[in-house]
C-alpha cells in the first residue's frame, strides 16, 4: 500500500444529497452550532472576499496616492491604520491587498483544481494505463516543494498578476488530479454509474454527468485549503521579489523591503499587512477544516 | 517486499528523470537573453561579449545538447560549473547542506514536540476549552507566514534586546551556545508552522483510535485514563504521524526558504532563491534535483517505515 | 629613466610624496591598532573581485581593500577633486607635452599578495586590456568602462618603474578616472578571469576567506608597501540580503559599518534614536535620478512635450515624498557641496522645472497645449522602471505628476536583469531611471550618458554643437574656462529636455563610534580602501 498525501485519503460518501434536503439557512445555523470555529473560519473568510468586492468604497483614501506631508504617520483618525514611507494609507492598501490576494489566491486555487480536477477525472474514469501514465507524470510535479516550484515558475514567466496566478497553480494540479481521482475511482464502481453505462451513454458523458457532480464535495474542501496555501505562497513570492509588482498593494510586498526597514519607527507598517494575511489563511484554515469534517464522516468529529 | 521496494525504486528514477526535463525546460522559458540577466550587474553587455560568452558557458549549443551534456555530467558526479561565481557548482553547494539539514531536523522535532503532546491532549479532552485553544493556536501558526514571524521576532529583539542572533554560520566547534542559538530561533519560527499539520493528525488518529473497542474495553476494566492512552492508544496513532512527518519534510523546505533569508542563515534554501534570481542554471538545476530526491526519499521511506510498523500493511 | 624624458618631467612635477598618510584623522587620537572591523554587505559581490567586469558598488566596495590603483582619491578628504588625488602604486605622476602625455613613477619594492615584485609591465597590461588594444596581453570577459580610455593611443612602460600613457589630445580628466574605485591594477601574471574567484592585489588586505553567500574575510597585508599601514587586522563584509536584517544587523552591532547608500534619511533617524552615539554622515553617492525620455519615438521626439515634462514634475516635492526630503537638487552635474561642476542654485531655479510649482505646471500645460494636446486630449504614454523599490516609489510619483497636465502615464516595470538591455535598445517611450557616475567629472558622465553613439545614451539625444562643446572642455586645461564651458553644456541640456535630472541621492553613512577615519566621500565608489581606518576599543 502507498501513502499518499492527506488530500487523497478524503473520499466521497454522498454529502451533497443530504444537504440538497435542508434549506440553506439551516445547514448553515446547524454548522454554526456544531463547528464554531469553521463558522468563525467562515466568517473571517466571507470578510475578506466583501472587503475584495467593494475595496473601493472601503478605501479611505487612494491607495497608490503618496502623500510627502504625512510618511510613516502612526495610526490615527485621518489614517486609520497608518501610513507608509510614501505617505500611502496602509488601510487603503490592505483594503485593496484582499482584492489581489483573493484575484491570485482563488486564481490560482480555481486554476489548479480544475485543471488537476479535469486530469483526474479523467485518468480515474479512465483507468489502466492511461491512468498509470498519467499518476506518474503528477508525481514529477508533486515531488516538489509548492513555494520551490512557484518560484522557479515565476522567476521564469516574470512578475505579473497572470505570472503569479499560473506559478502557483501548477503545484495545486497533481493534488487536485489525487483528491479527484480516489473519488472517481471509488463512485466508478457504483450502480447508478454502471446503469449508465449499460444504458450505453458515451463515456465523457457519463464522466461529466454523472460522475464530476458527485466528487464536489472533496473538491470544495480541497480549494478551501490550497486557498490558504495559495495566499501563503502569494505572500512568500512578493517578500521574495518575485510576486505581484508594484504598484498593486499586495500583502506580501506591503511586508517587504521598506517595511523592515523603518518598523522601528513604524511598527504599523509590519504588523498589519502580517495580520492580514494571518487572518484570511486562518479563517480559510479553520473553515476549510470544519468543512472537510462535515463533508468526510470518516473523520468526523475530529 | 524486496520487488515491492525495487518498484518503488524504479518509479522513483523515472520520476526524478521526469522532473529533470520539467526543471530544465522551466528555466530556458524565462524572457530575456540570459547574459543580460546573468550580467547584469556590468550595466551593458554588448553583442560581441554576449557571443563570446554564451560560448564560454556552453549556452550556444541546442537545448537538447545542453540537457543531454547536465544529465551525463551528474550521471559522472559532476554538477558542473556555476555561471555567476564561475567555480564548481559542488563547492558551492557543499557547505551549505550542513545548515539546511540541521535546521531541517531541529525544525522537524520542535514541530513533533510541539504538535504529538497537544494533538494527543486535544483528542483527550475533545471539544473542552483546552481543545478549542489549542487548535486555534496550532491553526495559527499554520496560517501566519513563517518570514513574518521571522521578522517580528527579529524586530522584537532588536528594539528591546538590542541583539540580534549571529547572521554568519557558526560552527558548534567554534561556539556551542552560540551556535545553538543560531538554531534556535529559525526553527521555532519554522517547526511552529510545521506543528499544525501533525497537531491535526495526531488529534484525530487518536480519536479514531479512542473510539475502538479495544481502548472502550480497557476503560470498562477500571485502567486509568492516562494509562489507556499511553499504552493502547498512542502505540496505534503513531503510524499516521509518522506518514505526516515524512509528509512534512517538502512542506518544511517551503518554509526553510523564506526564513533562511529573514535570519540570513546561509543554507541551501536561501541560496536557491539567489540562484534564481542570478539564472545560475547548474546551480538551480541541481539543487531542485537535490531537493526532489530527498523528498522522494523521505516519501519513500515512510511507505517502508508504515510496513514495518504496521504488520496490517503487505506489499502488494 | 630616458634623459630625454627627465627633461620633459621637470617643470610640471606633482608633488605628491607625502602619500596616503596625508589627510589628518577627523578625531585627533593617535591611531590603534588591531580589530577586525565588520562591515555590512548588501548582496553577493558580483563577479567576485573582478572590479573592471562590473558597474556596481556591490563590487568594489568590499573589493577594494584588496587592490590598489595608479593613483586614488585622498581617502581623508569628502569632496573628490583634481587636487585631491593622491599617489598609490605611483609616487609620482606629471602631465608632459600641455597634457598629451602622462607619466607615472612607480613604487619600487612593492610585492603582489603572491610574492611576484609589481612592475610597469602590469600597468600596461591592465591598460592594454581596458582599452582592448590590439596587441593587449589579457582579454575582459566584459568591458563596461572602455570610453574612459578612448582617447589613450598608446600606454607605454620604458622601464620597470615608469608608464607613459599617450593621448589623442589633450585630456586632464583622465587622471581623475585612474583615481576611481573603479581602476584598480590587476597582476599581468595572473588570468584575469582569476579574480572572479580570488584575489592577487596589492592593496592594504589579503583575501582570507569568500564564504559565498556568507562573508568575505580580509587579513592585513603585512607587506603593504606604505609604512605603518593598515592599522586593522581585518576586515570582514557581512553579505546581508535582507533590508530589515541589515538595518538591525547595524543596530544591534553585529557590523560596524554600514554599505554604502543604504542609509535613508527616515533609517538614520531611526538608528540615531536607537543608539544616538551612531554616526552618521551625509554624504553624496554619485547617483542621479532621472527621466529619460525616447527622443525617436512619438510622443518625446518632440521637444515641445520633453519640455512639458521636465516642467511638470515637481523636484523639491519628488524629494519630500520619495526622500524625505534628504536628497540634493541638481541638475545634469551635481551642484557645492555634492559635487564641484555643478551651477549655483539660483541658476539652477531658473531652469524648466525648477521655479515655482504652479508656474511651472501652467507652463507645462501651455506647452502640451501646442503641441496640441489638452484635458480632452491627453497623451497615454507608458512609463518603465526597474522593479527595485527605489525606482517605483519614483516612478509611481512622477505617474502624479504627468497626470496633472494631461500625460496618463501607466507603470510598467521591468525585470531588473532586462533594464539595461531594454533602454539600450530603446524599447521604450518614458522611463524613470537612476544613473551612477565612478567620478564627479563631466567626461565621466557627458561621454557616458550623452555622446551620440554611447551605449548608456538610452534616450539617443545627440546634438552635434553639444557634442562639439563636451570635446571642447575635455580638452580644456584651464579650469576656469573648463567650468564655464560645462555650466553652459548644463544649461542647453535642460533647455533641451535631453534627460531631465529629478534629484541627486544623498547616503547618511553610518558607522558605531569606535570606527575612525572612515571617511565617506562625495562618491561611494571610491573610499573603500580602509588602509586608513581604525578601530578605538
Amino acid at each position: 500500500m502507498a501513502v499518499r498525501p492527506i488530500g487523497a485519503e478524503i473520499e466521497l460518501t454522498q454529502p451533497a444529497r443530504a444537504a440538497r434536503r435542508d434549506s440553506f439557512w439551516t445547514v448553515t445555523r446547524r454548522f454554526v452550532r456544531k463547528k464554531p470555529l469553521g463558522a468563525a473560519g467562515g466568517a473571517l473568510m466571507l470578510v475578506m472576499v466583501l472587503t475584495a468586492i467593494f475595496a473601493d468604497v472601503l478605501q479611505t483614501h487612494d491607495p497608490i496616492a503618496t502623500d510627502a506631508s504625512a510618511t510613516l504617520a502612526h495610526p490615527s483618525e485621518a489614517h486609520w491604520l497608518g501610513t507608509d514611507h510614501l505617505g500611502r494609507d496602509i488601510y487603503s492598501r490592505i483594503v485593496h491587498g484582499a482584492r489581489v490576494s483573493l484575484i491570485v489566491g482563488l486564481g490560482s486555487t480555481l486554476l489548479g483544481s480544475v485543471l488537476g480536477g479535469i486530469i483526474g477525472l479523467l485518468s480515474g474514469y479512465a483507468g489502466g494505463k492511461t491512468d498509470l501514465i498519467t499518476q506518474r507524470l503528477l508525481d514529477i510535479l508533486q515531488g516538489l516543494p509548492l513555494l520551490v516550484l512557484a518560484l522557479v515558475m515565476s522567476a521564469s514567466l516574470g512578475p505579473s498578476v497572470q505570472n503569479v496566478i499560473i506559478a502557483i497553480s501548477i503545484p495545486i494540479v497533481p493534488r487536485a488530479a489525487r483528491v479527484i481521482r480516489a473519488s472517481v475511482l471509488s463512485i466508478r464502481e457504483m450502480q447508478y454509474v454502471e446503469a449508465a453505462r449499460a444504458l450505453g451513454l458515451r463515456h465523457l458523458r457519463i464522466a461529466f454527468r454523472h460522475v464530476l457532480p458527485n466528487t464536489m464535495g472533496p473538491f470544495i474542501v480541497l480549494m478551501t485549503a490550497q486557498l490558504g496555501a495559495a495566499v501563503l505562497v502569494e505572500a512568500a513570492l512578493s517578500f521574495l521579489g518575485l510576486g505581484v509588482p508594484e504598484p498593486y498593494p499586495s500583502w506580501g510586498r506591503m511586508l517587504s523591503v521598506s517595511a523592515a526597514e523603518y518598523a522601528q519607527k513604524a511598527p504599523h507598517l509590519v504588523l498589519f499587512p502580517g495580520l492580514a494575511i494571518s487572518l484570511a489563511v486562518f479563517g480559510s484554515n479553520l473553515f476549510g477544516d470544519a468543512l472537510r469534517d462535515t463533508l468526510d464522516p470518516r473523520l468526523r468529529g475530529s | 517486499m524486496k520487488t515491492y521496494i525495487a518498484q518503488r525504486l524504479a518509479i522513483a528514477v523515472l520520476t526524478l528523470f521526469g522532473m529533470s526535463v520539467v526543471i530544465f525546460v522551466l528555466l530556458r522559458m524565462a524572457p530575456g537573453d540570459i547574459v543580460d540577466v546573468l550580467f547584469s550587474a556590468a550595466g551593458y553587455v554588448n553583442p560581441s561579449e554576449k557571443q563570446a560568452i554564451l560560448r564560454e558557458l556552453g549556452m550556444d549549443k541546442p537545448y537538447w545538447q545542453q540537457y543531454v551534456q547536465w544529465i551525463t555530467q551528474i550521471f559522472h558526479g559532476d554538477l558542473g560549473k556555476s555561471y555567476r561565481y564561475d567555480l564548481p557548482a559542488w563547492q558551492i553547494i557543499r557547505p551549505l547542506l550542513p545548515v539546511t539539514i540541521e535546521l531541517a531536523i531541529l525544525s522537524t522535532i520542535v514541530a513533533i514536540v510541539l504538535g504529538v503532546p497537544t494533538g494527543i491532549v486535544s483528542a483527550v479532552r475533545q471539544d473542552s476549552l483546552l481543545d478549542y485553544t489549542m487548535r486555534v493556536f496550532s491553526l495559527a501558526g499554520l496560517s501566519m507566514p513563517s518570514f513574518w514571524l521571522g521578522m517580528v521576532i527579529i524586530l522584537v529583539l532588536v528594539s528591546w534586546l538590542a541583539w540580534i542572533p549571529p547572521l554568519t554560520y557558526v560552527k558548534p566547534t567554534e561556539n556551542f551556545w552560540l551556535h545553538c542559538v543560531q538554531f534556535l530561533l529559525p526553527s521555532l519560527a519554522v517547526g511552529y508552522r510545521s506543528s499544525a499539520l501533525i497537531m491535526r493528525i495526531t488529534r484525530s488518529a487518536m480519536l479514531e483510535v479512542l473510539r475502538e473497542d479495544y481502548i472502550r474495553t480497557a476503560r470498562a476494566k477500571g485502567q486509568g485514563q492516562r494509562a489507556v492512552v499511553w499504552r493502547h492508544a498512542l502505540k496505534n496513532a503513531v503510524l499516521p504521524v509518522v506518514t505526516v512527518v515524512g509528509i512534512e519534510f517538502a512542506f518544511l523546505i517551503g518554509g526553510l526558504v523564506v526564513t533562511e533569508t529573514v535570519f540570513n542563515l546561509p543554507g541551501v534554501a536561501r541560496f536557491l532563491v539567489e540562484a534564481i534570481l542570478w539564472r545560475d542554471y547548474p546551480i538551480v538545476q541541481n539543487l531542485v534535483m537535490f531537493i526532489a530526491i530527498v523528498v522522494i526519499l523521505s516519501n519513500l521511506t515512510v511507505d517502508l517505515l508504515y510496513g514495518v510498523l504496521d504488520p496490517r500493511v503487505r506489499y502488494a | 629613466m630616458r634623459p630625454r624624458l627627465l627633461l620633459l618631467v621637470a617643470p610640471v612635477v606633482v608633488a605628491a610624496a607625502a602619500v596616503l598618510a596625508a589627510g589628518t584623522p577627523a578625531v585627533s587620537q593617535a591611531p590603534k591598532t588591531g580589530g577586525v572591523l565588520t562591515v555590512a554587505q548588501r548582496e553577493e559581490t558580483p563577479q567576485g573581485f573582478a572590479i573592471h567586469e562590473t558597474s556596481t558598488v556591490s563590487t568594489t566596495w568590499p573589493a577594494m581593500p584588496c587592490l590598489s590603483n595608479l593613483v586614488l582619491f585622498n581617502p581623508a578628504k569628502q569632496q573628490e577633486s583634481t587636487d585631491t588625488v593622491i599617489g598609490e602604486l605611483a609616487e609620482k605622476w606629471s602631465w608632459q607635452d600641455n597634457y598629451r602625455n602622462l607619466v607615472f613613477f612607480l613604487r619600487k619594492g612593492v610585492k603582489w599578495h603572491d610574492g611576484q615584485p609589481f612592475t610597469s609591465k602590469d600597468v600596461k597590461f591592465t591598460f592594454d586590456m581596458l582599452r582592448e588594444a590590439p596587441d593587449a596581453q589579457g582579454k575582459l570577459r566584459i568591458n563596461p568602462r572602455k570610453d574612459w580610455y578612448a582617447n589613450v593611443v598608446n600606454v607605454e612602460a620604458p622601464d620597470p618603474f615608469t608608464v607613459i600613457f599617450h593621448l589623442k589630445r589633450p585630456q586632464p580628466s583622465l587622471l581623475l578616472m585612474l583615481a576611481s574605485g573603479y581602476t584598480p591594477i590587476y597582476a599581468a601574471h595572473v588570468p584575469p578571469a582569476q579574480y572572479r574567484t580570488s584575489c592577487v592585489g596589492t592593496g592594504p588586505f589579503k583575501l582570507k576567506e569568500w564564504r559565498k553567500g556568507e562573508f568575505i574575510e580580509y587579513v592585513k597585508n603585512p607587506d603593504y608597501f606604505v609604512k605603518g599601514r593598515p592599522y586593522l587586522d581585518g576586515i570582514r563584509y557581512v553579505i546581508i540580503k535582507e533590508r530589515g536584517t541589515r538595518v538591525a544587523a547595524l543596530q544591534a552591532g553585529q557590523v560596524q559599518v554600514a554599505f554604502p547608500g543604504d542609509t535613508s534619511k527616515t533609517t538614520a533617524e531611526q538608528l540615531k534614536s536607537a543608539v544616538p552615539k551612531m554616526v552618521i554622515t551625509r554624504a553624496a553617492e554619485n547617483v542621479n535620478e532621472n527621466v529619460i525620455m525616447n527622443t525617436k519615438k512619438p510622443p518625446f521626439d518632440n521637444l515641445k512635450i520633453r519640455l512639458a515634462v521636465a516642467h511638470a514634475i515637481d523636484r523639491r516635492s519628488l524629494n519630500q515624498a520619495v526622500h524625505q526630503g534628504g536628497a540634493a537638487i541638481g541638475v545634469s552635474m551635481p551642484s557645492r557641496p555634492w559635487g564641484v561642476w555643478g551651477p549655483p542654485e539660483s541658476v539652477v531655479n531658473a531652469m524648466p522645472g525648477y521655479g515655482k510649482p504652479a508656474d511651472e505646471k501652467a507652463k507645462a500645460r501651455k506647452l502640451m497645449a501646442e503641441a496640441g494636446f489638452g484635458p480632452d486630449k491627453p497623451v497615454k504614454v507608458e512609463i518603465v522602471t526597474r522593479a527595485i523599490a527605489v525606482y517605483v516609489d519614483m516612478a509611481s510619483f512622477i505617474v502624479n505628476e504627468l497626470k496633472q497636465i494631461g500625460i496618463e502615464a501607466t507603470l510598467k516595470q521591468i525585470e531588473t536583469a532586462q533594464w539595461h538591455a531594454m533602454a539600450t535598445r530603446g524599447e521604450y517611450q518614458i522611463g524613470a531611471n537612476l544613473t551612477g557616475i565612478g567620478i564627479d567629472d563631466p567626461d565621466a558622465n557627458y561621454y557616458e550618458n550623452f555622446a551620440c553613439n554611447s551605449p548608456r545614451n538610452y534616450t539617443f539625444y545627440c546634438n552635434e554643437q553639444i557634442a562639439a562643446l563636451v570635446d571642447k572642455q575635455s580638452a580644456e586645461i584651464d579650469a576656469k574656462k573648463r567650468l564655464a564651458i560645462v555650466l553652459d553644456i548644463q544649461k542647453k541640456l535642460e533647455d533641451e529636455g535631453a534627460r531631465p535630472t529629478l534629484d541627486w541621492r544623498v547616503d547618511n553613512f553610518a558607522h558605531w563610534p569606535q570606527v575612525k577615519n572612515l571617511i565617506p566621500h562625495n562618491n561611494f565608489y571610491n573610499y573603500g580602501r580602509m588602509q586608513d581606518v581604525w578601530l578605538d576599543k
